[in-house]
């Protein structure tokens, strides 16, 4: 009897691939309208510091960061498209390679690439504009297939955190946004958004 | 030779390839899910890369993610490692259509030898003995009529499933008939095939490989065997070279016949043959892993051969450079595979943070690992933390060697089966060589377990 099993099997055949992509899509979003906000309405009321669930072939994960005093939940959502695992920041907020945090573990709004190419922002896209939660702001060139990057939140563009025809990975930073109450309280805005940001993914609209 | 190589896979074999690029002085990416951005080949990269999430479907398993990955980084290569894309025809066709070489076989190559009942049929054509067994079966009388020609016990296993999955013992006419529907719907539902065959079960045999290395040139040597018998619901846990199963004639015959065979089917790049080899020392081969193994460090021990390195070279177009006359294997290893699973509780998978970490040292000793302390043990993939390889000139000074080693290796945080090694090694089974592939699937876990805590 073979035994080599050595790391998972590659992924079944392409019609099912896409059945269950898009099985996986509908299931991403029933978990975002009906399991999250109870969960994270639990979660902020529990005071725990994580919480579990486990549903069918699905799982969520709810996690308050160790140090953040804002109320902000990393959820992830295992053989999911669009989930991420965002908020992986660790209490020393500061990678082993001495990098700076990112500007979303500070709690910052950034536009992130979808995926690993060559980043191209869209034609327009200047400081100041003012763009709405999942509007496009470029696109990532993946071996001449253009994945959309999109705006998490409403609020208006920052700098630029990658030049045009740069190689981005995935999850890399690519745009600020600012919020748009640009009161004197932009630590509470970026709060609100944070949490957005972290929303989005999830509910699979990216 | 290639000037950068992407390497998409994780854990120690990332780690192992980029030491391999290093050596021959080929530049690295090392291609990483979220969930590995602190691991410890991103982190001694010169160059990484994120290439997705931490699901594999969309990293590891991604040729979009990772080809898209090599191209921005401008590299020539891809080492896809073990398992993952490792050995998917249709990925190396596409790196091939980027204008990259993929490290392995060549996509014809894999397609020849993608299915296990074909690989057979082209191998046993070459002259190696195969395990008796059917065809497709086309229905429950067909399958009734070849079990009786084979000889029952008989495997039912679906053609497509693999690692022993879905397949059925059967031992009597009567539970063939009950078997057979069950068998040939769930095959339909697992794998989208509800195609089915027969196999000779063979008890108490051993797991014995033949590691083979062929380049373009048609120059082709074999590295000796590994016995890999001591296993656990298929998943290999020890293994070890020279095979206590074999003399050193049957040893020396059944090497040359595997790879005569194998360079015969036109097979090119680093590979092993895997054979079941029955109380009497008869080798059936089964299947042909068309990559690097997890247990290839014991083979380097005794051989002194890189063969992650050579395989780089194979895939670059470059000749071996060596002939079977210059492989020498001496004395004896034995690797152990760390895998954070209790055994107290079913071998289930554990993650979590790595506390203190501490890898043994001594003669003969290496241990390939990812670890690191404070290093978090994601739980989206595998449960290998790395391999404990031991060597010395014989095979009790081995043990003896790989016994004080387990003591020193010091993994806290997780529970790992380290102590169920130690209790194998002091098993008089294991010492005297006669561990069979069924051995820890039939007398459980417990009584090592149990002995280990002693």
């Amino acid at each position: 009897m073979p035994a080599s099993q050595e790391a998972p099997n590659p992924g079944p055949t392409d019609p099912e691939r896409t059945l269950r992509i898009q099985q996986d899509h509908a299931a991403i979003a029933r978990l975002a309208d009906d399991l999250l906000p109870a969960l994270i309405a639990k979660l902020a009321a529990s005071g725990l510091g994580e919480i579990e669930v486990r549903q069918g072939g699905w799982k969520a994960r709810l996690r308050r960061p160790a140090t953040a005093s804002e109320p902000r939940q990393a959820v992830a959502a295992e053989s999911t498209a669009h989930a991420r695992a965002v908020g992986h920041s660790r209490p020393d907020d500061r990678d082993r390679r001495g990098r700076e945090p990112k500007e979303a573990e500070q709690g910052k709004v950034v536009a992130m690439s979808p995926a690993v190419g060559i980043y191209n922002p869209r034609r327009d896209l200047a400081v100041g504009m003012r763009v709405r939660s999942g509007d496009k702001i470029g696109s990532v060139d993946v071996l001449g297939v253009q994945q959309d990057v999109v705006s998490p939140v409403d609020g208006i563009i920052g700098s630029s955190l990658a030049e045009a025809g740069e190689a981005v990975e995935y999850g890399q930073e690519l745009v600020r946004i600012e919020p748009p109450a640009q009161a004197a309280s932009g630590q509470a805005a970026a709060v609100v958004s944070q949490a957005d940001l972290d929303a989005v993914p999830v509910a699979g609209k990216a | 030779m290639f000037s950068k190589v992407l390497i998409a896979n994780r854990g120690e074999i990332a780690l192992r390839i980029l030491r391999a690029c290093r050596t021959l002085g080929i530049g690295a990416v090392v291609a990483y899910s979220e969930a590995d951005r602190e691991s410890l080949a991103a982190q001694l990269a010169d160059e990484a890369i994120c290439i997705g999430p931490a699901p594999a479907k969309h990293s590891y398993l991604s040729a979009p993610a990772i080809i898209s990955a090599a191209v921005v980084t401008g590299c020539d290569a891809i080492h896809p490692g073990y398992g993952f894309l490792s050995e998917d025809e249709g990925f190396a066709e596409v790196v091939r259509a980027h204008g990259l070489t993929f490290i392995g076989p060549s996509a014809e190559v894999l397609e020849r030898f993608a299915s296990k009942e074909a690989t057979r049929r082209i191998l046993a054509a070459q002259g190696l003995a195969t395990i008796p067994g059917s065809g497709m079966l086309r229905d429950e009388a067909h399958a009734l009529e070849e079990a009786a020609r084979i000889g029952y016990p008989v495997l039912l296993k679906p053609s497509a499933g693999g690692g022993g999955k879905g397949m059925r013992l059967v031992r009597t006419p009567r539970e063939l008939e009950t078997t057979f529907k069950v068998s040939r719907s769930e095959a339909k539902a697992g794998f989208g095939n509800d195609s089915l065959y027969l196999e000779k079960y063979l008890e108490d045999n051993r797991h014995v490989e033949i590691q083979v290395a062929v380049d373009r040139f048609g120059n082709a040597i074999h590295m000796g065997d590994r016995d890999c018998s001591v296993q656990r619901r298929h998943q290999k846990l020890i293994e070890e070279t020279p095979s206590p199963a074999l003399s050193a004639v049957a040893r020396k015959d059944l090497a040359e016949k595997a790879l005569r065979a194998v360079t015969a089917a036109g097979y090119e790049s680093l590979g092993t043959l895997e054979f079941l080899v029955d109380a009497k020392g008869d080798a059936y081969f089964i299947e042909i892993n068309c990559r690097v193994q997890v247990e290839h460090p014991i083979t380097e021990l005794c051989t002194g051969i890189d063969m992650v390195a050579l395989q780089i070279k194979i895939a670059a177009g470059e000749p071996l450079g060596l002939t079977q006359a210059d492989v020498v294997s001496r004395g004896h290893a034995i690797e152990f595979r760390i895998l954070a699973e209790d055994p107290a509780q079913d071998f289930r998978p554990q993650a979590g943070q790595v506390g203190a970490y501490l890898a043994p040292g001594g003669p003969g000793i290496r241990m390939d690992s990812h670890l690191y302390p404070g290093y978090e043990v994601p739980s989206y993939y595998d449960s290998l933390l790395g391999k404990l390889s031991v060597w010395a000139p014989d095979r009790p000074q081995a043990i003896a060697r790989a016994d004080a080693a387990l003591r020193e290796l010091l993994v806290e945080g997780v529970v790992t089966n380290i102590e169920l090694h130690r209790a194998i090694l002091a098993n008089h089974l294991f010492v005297d060589g006669k561990v069979t592939t069924n051995l820890l699937d039939r007398v459980g876990s417990a009584p090592f377990v149990a002995a280990g805590n002693r």
